[in-house]
């Protein structure tokens, strides 16, 4: 089999020339906007801090998605996982006091995502519901659910927006390294040891490998003595869980409160990583990266006058042509009818 | 709609009135989408990107519509891109075989990236008058679209066709229909469709602003879905989707005990409670997502 087909060359072509196309309709010069961006985010330390802050929330996204794809699912929930696990976290940091409040906060997080994800793999393992029609329906739900909750209940009266107050500054995860505009905050180190996680427990357990034999084939998997229902239901929250981490992560590390609207649409970017990792776990940490160093990007072309809509597009000619990439055996196997 | 609601605030009477226009002006681009979604997952497309095509339409009708003064022209604009976007739905899903719910999310991604680039762009194209055809033109089109829709796929041979590629693509295969040809139809008519939807949503608004389709789209899948993927189900499903989402306008403004939130995820609940309660009962076209 080739590497590469005319095909997919093509389309890789379409896509650059799209992205292109969108620099010049926002009248920026492609060239320029490349050297903005190699200056104010690449090479400066104050860029590196907000790729690595980009990064955070996306390898755990990332990790989410990549177990669920595994066993056959695609969590297009992530982002109401992200959710409701922020919201949890926010609710216990501001009413538990005492040593034990950054666990517990992150536990309420890990568990507002499992539950989250909780209806999504019942749905599918016992009444055959698409898991991408019940996860887009629970995105809104969360949505709509915690706009309330930041809208009514959880809102700051002294804020203008529909907002939780701020988590004390006890709180807070710490940053682990700090010179001038560079620092690192410790919830980074949770995110790497998630990835290095999920590769251990997809490569090295047996566990991990019924998630992949019944993601190939679940129905060989079924004779082989494997309860799938039971591994759909339990994966599913598995991922919803590494969802809500993030989510409850995202609220310790960098927002300190929650807000309304509080996903920038994280669940696109989390399928972006998962997708571009491949096969392999270990890719999420190049995949993650990436994604953050483009958000990154974006932004700061933001600043100088290229809308936001630009990180929209690359992303999506990105996952496009790399889907294409990845589905390109089946794209050989000749359906020409 | 606003204006509408506020015309009949004053007469208590009206009520209903008002809400049964609210309900129209509110269902219709429902069904228009819902209807689009069921000609493409029929032929065995998945397509979670409605709300893309949709979005986009309404950006292009606005945009065009304002910059050529012409109605027609701006609908033209809005169906053009609706299909472009549908049949590049049909080239990575069916010639590159990239799967369904990537290459949606994908369209979805690209709609609302290029319409927020183009919206914060042409800002002097954007405050001109939008050129409309009176919202009765789409009203009338929706339901007219369910029943040509009812009659195609019950009674004309294309329509078995369509259903038949959606059902079982390697038998229909064997029977000489060509899944990719007829699918590529289905999609067409799906441009179409989420066009006129779009059209509809930015004429309502009297302009385009970004993300305006706010989750339109998905809520006319749940319709989709909540109907079984059958014309009348689907059109009844949007139908109620709309008067409860009017029914929440109308329930805005006074200080009401349920949270306007409520509402607004209602389509959503009622479907999940729907996909939970169907035991063992999948209507989903048999063929759905395979090549």
């Amino acid at each position: 089999m080739k590497f590469l087909g005319w095909k997919q060359i093509i389309l890789a072509l379409a896509g650059f020339g799209l992205i292109i196309g969108a620099l010049i309709v926002a009248k920026a010069v492609p060239s320029e906007a490349l050297s903005q961006v190699i200056e104010k985010a690449l090479t400066r330390p104050a860029g590196w801090r907000n790729i690595i802050k980009e990064a955070t929330p996306l390898l755990l996204l990332g990790c989410s998605v990549f177990l669920a794809l595994k066993v056959g699912l695609f969590n297009i929930g992530a982002d109401g996982q992200f959710v409701m696990g922020a919201c949890g976290a926010v609710i216990v940091a501001l009413n538990v006091s005492g040593p034990a409040t950054i666990p517990l906060s992150i536990l309420a997080g890990v568990l507002g995502g499992a539950l989250w994800a909780l209806p999504v793999g019942l749905i599918k393992a016992y009444r055959g519901g698409h898991e991408v029609i019940t996860t887009i329906m629970l995105n809104n739900i969360a949505g709509y659910f915690t706009f309330y909750l930041v809208s009514g209940p959880l809102k700051d009266p002294t804020s203008q927006q529909p907002s939780t107050a701020s988590i004390p500054a006890t709180v807070q995860l710490a940053h682990i390294y700090q010179d001038k505009a560079f620092t690192i905050n410790s919830s980074i180190i949770f995110a790497i040891i998630c990835v290095f996680a999920l590769w251990w427990y997809l490569k090295k357990t047996v566990g991990g490998y019924e998630i992949s034999a019944t993601g190939e084939n679940a129905n060989v998997a079924r004779f082989a003595g494997i309860n799938v229902n039971q591994l759909i239901v339990r994966t599913m929250s598995a991922s919803g869980a590494i969802a809500g981490l993030a989510g409850a992560l995202q609220v310790l590390a960098f927002e300190h409160r929650f807000y309304g609207h509080f996903s920038p649409g994280y669940g696109f970017d989390a399928l972006g990583v998962a997708l571009l990792a491949g096969g392999n776990p270990l890719a999420i940490l190049a995949s993650g990266t990436l994604f953050g160093t483009i958000a990154e990007s974006t932004s700061v072309l933001s600043r100088t006058g290229v809308p936001k809509g630009l990180s929209y597009i690359l992303l999506g000619v990105l996952v496009i042509v790399f889907a294409a990439y990845r589905y390109r055996k089946e794209a050989q196997r000749g359906t020409d009818s | 709609m606003e204006q509408i609601l506020n015309l009949f605030a004053a007469n208590d009477s009206n009520v209903i009135i008002t809400l049964l226009l609210s309900t129209l002006a509110y269902s219709s681009p429902l069904i228009l989408g819902a209807l689009a979604g069921l000609f493409s997952e029929r032929s065995g497309v998945i397509n979670i990107g409605l709300e893309g095509k949709m979005l986009a339409a309404a950006c292009a009708t606005a945009f065009i519509g304002q910059a050529s003064g012409s109605p027609a022209i701006g609908l033209a604009a809005g169906i053009i891109t609706a299909s472009l976007l549908a049949l590049l739905h049909w080239v990575l899903t069916q010639v590159y075989q990239i799967d369904h719910i990537i290459s949606g999310m994908g369209i979805n991604a690209l709609a609302l990236g290029g319409t927020s680039l183009i919206a914060k762009t042409y800002l002097t194209i954007a405050d001109k008058d939008m050129p409309t055809f009176p919202v009765w033109f789409y009203y009338g089109a929706a339901w007219v679209a369910a029943t040509l829709v009812w009659f195609f796929l019950k009674s004309t041979k294309p329509g078995l066709h369509l259903f038949a590629v959606g059902n079982d693509p390697d038998k229909s295969r064997q029977m000489g229909l060509k899944p990719l040809k007829i699918r590529f139809h289905a999609l067409l008519t799906t441009g179409l469709l989420t066009g006129l939807a779009g059209a509809l949503i930015a004429t309502n608004a009297g302009k385009f602003s970004e993300d305006m389709t706010s989750g339109r789209g998905y809520i006319a899948l749940a319709a989709l879905i909540l109907g079984g993927w059958k014309p009348w189900p689907t059109l009844a499903a949007a139908v109620a989707f709309g008067f409860f989402g009017s029914l929440q306008l109308l329930l805005q403004g006074q200080n009401a005990s349920i949270p306007g939130e409520f509402w607004q995820s209602l389509p959503y609940l009622i479907t999940l409670v729907a996909l939970a309660g169907m035991v063992g009962k999948n209507r989903a076209p048999a063929g759905l997502g395979q090549p």
